[in-house]
């Protein structure tokens, strides 16, 4: 089987910051995995997210995305961003835009700078939006303002249109943070569901292990920026969990408890 | 707020002596202003009752500073596209967007009767150096409201299309211009009502514009035909403020 993500020895500092937000991690993702990153706010789950997308530089490490190695320094080139799809937590959807608009819009970079400016979307496009909005169950929201919609619909909206961009590889930070159980449970459904049918590669954050537990077949767990434990869905015992989600001793110069 | 310490007695002292020189070396004689009274009262006889004849020169003096308006507003939107974009921090660096803000600063420093006169030097007498004008003085204040428009957008759908692969220019039309498009035209009527009133005084420096004719009735004496042509500007004020007032309803 194929590797989707290799990531060897990474680390990264954002800019100012006293602590590194990622320290000498390491794991793999086979092509056609579902794997959750577990772990509390702050454990370094977006920022590597947001590295594997091209989106951070001046890393450590050696970092291949679907079989392409990322340079360090400078983002890849667009041809090969369309191949990662990246589904944001807070959506960063147009909101003046219509739905259907918003999904296109996924398929922009598949497109020459040229006709994505001046084209009207081809009847392919047309349909690969239509099949992603079907999918994300919203074909009948298709001419719907995003600002009128509500955030379940918001986030179909957004897995819909990572969809339309046909990633082969689909990054996914907190996609159901900000919905109730129930919600959640079907946009995770959703999400690695039509991973599953498109034979993509999905990763996904989340801090609740229960989620993660039902969705993903294998578990990374993260704290302060390293990897406590990489293991089988089937094999995560309450033990680790507890582990990741103790509670964090006071911060020296601050007075504070943070409280998992 | 109160003045405070050194810095607010420091501060004090210059306003003060500011004042006193203006007072010492501009000749300011209480007699004159006294005798301006009857004066100011003559002035006033003589502007009524308003010359109705002139309705004709007003109507065309009206239009062609509209005309004014209108085509030194395109202007302008057609310089401050691409100088907002240039100006805006979201889509170029700070070695661009830098020096181009600081050119949009010198060019709103400059009053547009100044532009105006030199324009009228430059081109001759008539609507075209108003025009002329009007385009480069709104340029100024224009490319910044676009620039702030572009980078007053949530971030976020930025971003997302940049992950996605969208170069610069498919990220501004399908993510940045759709969250803008309000602002924009919001900014744009605004300016051409600004346009409008300050193209009236236009035709004072020959530029073009209803302002010719206060200027030439006035130099010929013709006080009360100037009156005619002052209370249609007037009118013409109240009215553009009006339909900014509904149309800021609509935007808003």
């Amino acid at each position: 089987m194929s590797t989707a993500v290799e990531v060897d020895d990474l680390s990264f500092a954002h800019t100012g910051a006293d602590l590194p937000a990622l320290e000498r991690v390491s794991f793999r993702v086979s092509a056609g995995e579902s794997v959750a990153l577990l772990g509390p706010s702050g454990a370094g789950k977006t920022t590597l997210l947001a590295l594997l997308d091209g989106r951070l530089q001046g890393w450590s490490g050696r970092v291949s995305v679907l079989g392409a190695p990322l340079d360090p320094d400078r983002p890849p080139p667009s041809a090969r961003r369309p191949d990662t799809g990246f589904v944001f937590q807070e959506f960063a959807l147009v909101e003046r835009s219509s739905v259907l608009r918003n999904v296109l819009n996924g398929s922009l970079g598949r497109m020459s700078p040229l006709r994505a400016l001046l084209g009207s979307p081809t009847k392919h496009d047309l349909e690969i939006a239509r099949t992603a909005l079907a999918d994300c169950g919203i074909a009948d929201l298709a001419e719907r303002r995003v600002d009128s919609l509500s955030g379940g619909q918001r986030q179909r909206v957004a897995i819909a249109r990572c969809l339309a961009q046909e990633p082969r590889l689909i990054l996914a930070d907190e996609p159901v943070s900000n919905l109730d159980p129930a919600r959640a449970c079907e946009i995770l459904a959703l999400l690695t569901g039509a991973a599953r049918t498109r034979g993509a590669t999905a990763l996904f954050s989340s801090h609740q292990p229960d989620l993660a537990r039902r969705f993903a077949q294998r578990i990374i767990g993260m704290r302060d920026g390293r990897i406590v434990f990489d293991v089988p869905t089937s094999e995560l015992n309450d033990d680790a969990t507890a582990e990741l989600y103790r509670e964090v001793g006071p911060i020296p110069g601050i007075g504070l408890r943070a409280v998992s | 707020m109160a003045f405070r310490g050194f810095g607010g007695i420091a501060t004090s002292g210059l306003i003060a002596a500011a004042i006193l020189w203006s007072f010492a070396t501009t000749d300011v004689e209480f007699s004159r202003l006294l005798s301006a009274g009857p004066r100011i009262a003559d002035f006033f006889g003589r502007m009524f009752p308003p010359d109705p004849t002139v309705m004709a020169e007003i109507k065309k003096g009206s239009a062609e500073t509209l005309r004014i308006a209108i085509l030194g507003t395109l202007g302008a939107v057609i310089l401050s596209v691409p100088l907002g974009i240039l100006a805006s921090e979201t889509m170029v660096s700070p070695a661009v967007f830098r020096p181009i803000r600081t050119l949009l600063a010198f060019i709103r420093a400059i009053p547009l009767i100044l532009v105006a006169m030199l324009m009228v030097g430059a081109v001759g007498l008539g609507p075209l150096p108003g025009i002329i004008a009007v385009a480069f003085h709104a340029t100024g204040m224009l490319a910044k409201f676009y620039a702030e428009a572009i980078d007053g957008v949530s971030r976020a759908p930025i971003a997302a299309l940049e992950s996605a692969g969208a170069g610069p220019l498919v990220r501004l039309r399908y993510a940045i211009w759709p969250q803008m498009a309000p602002v924009v035209a919001r900014d744009t009527i605004f300016r051409f009502e600004l346009n409008l009133r300050e193209s009236l005084i236009l035709g004072i420096v020959g530029a073009g514009g209803i302002g010719f004719y206060i200027q030439t009735y006035v130099r010929s004496f013709q006080y009360d035909k100037a009156a005619s042509v002052t209370m249609a500007v007037v009118a013409m004020v109240i009215a553009i403020e009006a339909i900014n007032v509904a149309l800021r309803r609509r935007f808003t």
